[in-house]
């Protein structure tokens, strides 16, 4: 029989627009402020309080966004993602309302680490973000000359101020080895099931039915 | 012309979203500013006034977000009942075919019909002359007891239908 197929349930499965906002966004800014942006500048230091602003928003949205998109649809579970590494294995299928159990955990691990970097980065350079002379970048000088009360500044300065720019740059190289395993998870994942995860996130997910 | 294209219910989260990201952006950045302003002034009406604005923006944040939200879910349950409804009709529309006894070529035809192609849009879909389109479709009506497209697809509109329809009137080509 030729009917046209009916549309099919999975084939438009998507995130919700607020999910791949806040993915797309957080992707670019963490690659921007690592590989482009001057470490320490002002620009870096506001645009990782952007980022940190996707990553809170992303967060609430855990507790309020649509089932698929809170927590409680992915617990982080090692049991679980055994259970799925065991359905890799055996090739079977399985279809998950959410992410993955392998994926969940990747997403926890990446928000971990997104945590820290930017924790560490406030630590640094203090909320909202001073530049200091000694971080380097042009404007450092620039804001110094400002004048303003940058108590906070000073307090992160000495030993444990080190502290943070060790943890911000170990974290930091963490979050990019992880968004590149994360990468290669993705690819093996659209080999073995389509794909479907690769559209679910860029939204064009429904498969156009041209005529 | 049946290319699915994203409901309107998405495009207008996808916007909202949009718009709630950036007053995130903005009221981060209005309450780190606040801050400096909160630190090194007195308390006054200027630094009531920024905190009475931080809240406006992440109220306006939280009802942006459920509204988002809203879109979605609904977006997502309209697309479900869409589903249902298409394999439905795709379930009728087989059944139907098979009691009027079309061939596989005749069914192709059918659906190209209902779908409102014309005779010359079908066969280049389905590498045919016009001429065996054509005889195909009069084999579809003949077999369906109908002497129009128009009547062809009422049949199975009157199914969806709901309501009294006066059995009396014939249907009007």
């Amino acid at each position: 029989m030729t009917n046209p197929e009916p549309a099919q349930a999975h084939s438009h499965r998507r995130w919700d627009p607020l999910v791949r906002l806040t993915h797309w966004g957080i992707a670019v800014g963490v690659i921007a402020n690592r590989l482009v942006v001057e470490g320490g500048s002002g620009l870096h230091l506001w645009l990782g309080l952007a980022i940190a602003a996707l990553l809170g928003l992303r967060l609430a949205w855990g507790f309020i966004g649509p089932p698929e998109a809170r927590f409680a649809a992915f617990p982080p579970s090692p049991r679980r993602a055994l259970e799925h590494i065991g359905d890799i294995r055996a090739s079977r299928r399985t279809v998950h309302a959410s992410h993955n159990p392998l994926g969940a955990l990747m997403a926890y691990a990446l928000w971990g680490t997104l945590a820290v970097v930017i924790a560490s980065g406030i630590a640094m350079s203090g909320f909202p973000p001073q530049v200091r002379p000694e971080m380097g970048g042009d404007q450092a000088m620039a804001s110094a000359g400002l004048g303003e009360s940058d108590d906070e500044g000073h307090e992160a300065q000495g030993g444990a101020g080190e502290a943070a720019e060790e943890i911000h740059e170990a974290a930091a190289n963490l979050l990019l080895f992880l968004a590149f395993v994360h990468l290669g998870g993705v690819v093996f994942e659209t080999r073995r099931s389509g794909r479907q995860v690769l559209s679910s996130m860029i939204g064009r997910g429904s498969k156009l039915r041209e005529r | 012309m049946t290319s699915m294209q994203a409901p309107r219910g998405d495009r207008l989260a996808t916007a909202v979203s949009f718009v709630v990201a950036l007053q995130t952006l903005a009221a981060v950045f209005f309450i780190g500013d606040a801050l400096v302003d909160v630190r090194s002034a007195q308390p006054g009406l200027h630094v009531a006034t920024e905190l009475v604005i931080a809240l406006a923006l992440l109220a306006g944040v939280a009802v942006g977000a459920l509204q988002v939200r809203r879109l979605w879910v609904e977006g997502r349950r309209r697309q479900a009942a869409l589903d249902v409804a298409a394999g439905a009709l795709a379930a009728v529309t087989a059944e139907r075919f098979r009691d009027w006894g079309l061939t596989p070529a005749e069914a192709d035809v059918a659906v190209f019909a209902l779908k409102g192609f014309d005779v010359a849009e079908i066969a280049g879909l389905r590498g045919s002359a016009e001429g065996t389109v054509r005889a195909q479709l009069a084999q579809v009506y003949r077999k369906a007891g109908v002497n129009s497209r128009a009547a062809l697809a009422c049949l199975f509109l009157e199914d969806l239908i709901p309501g009294p329809v006066p059995a009396d009137r014939p249907v009007s080509p």
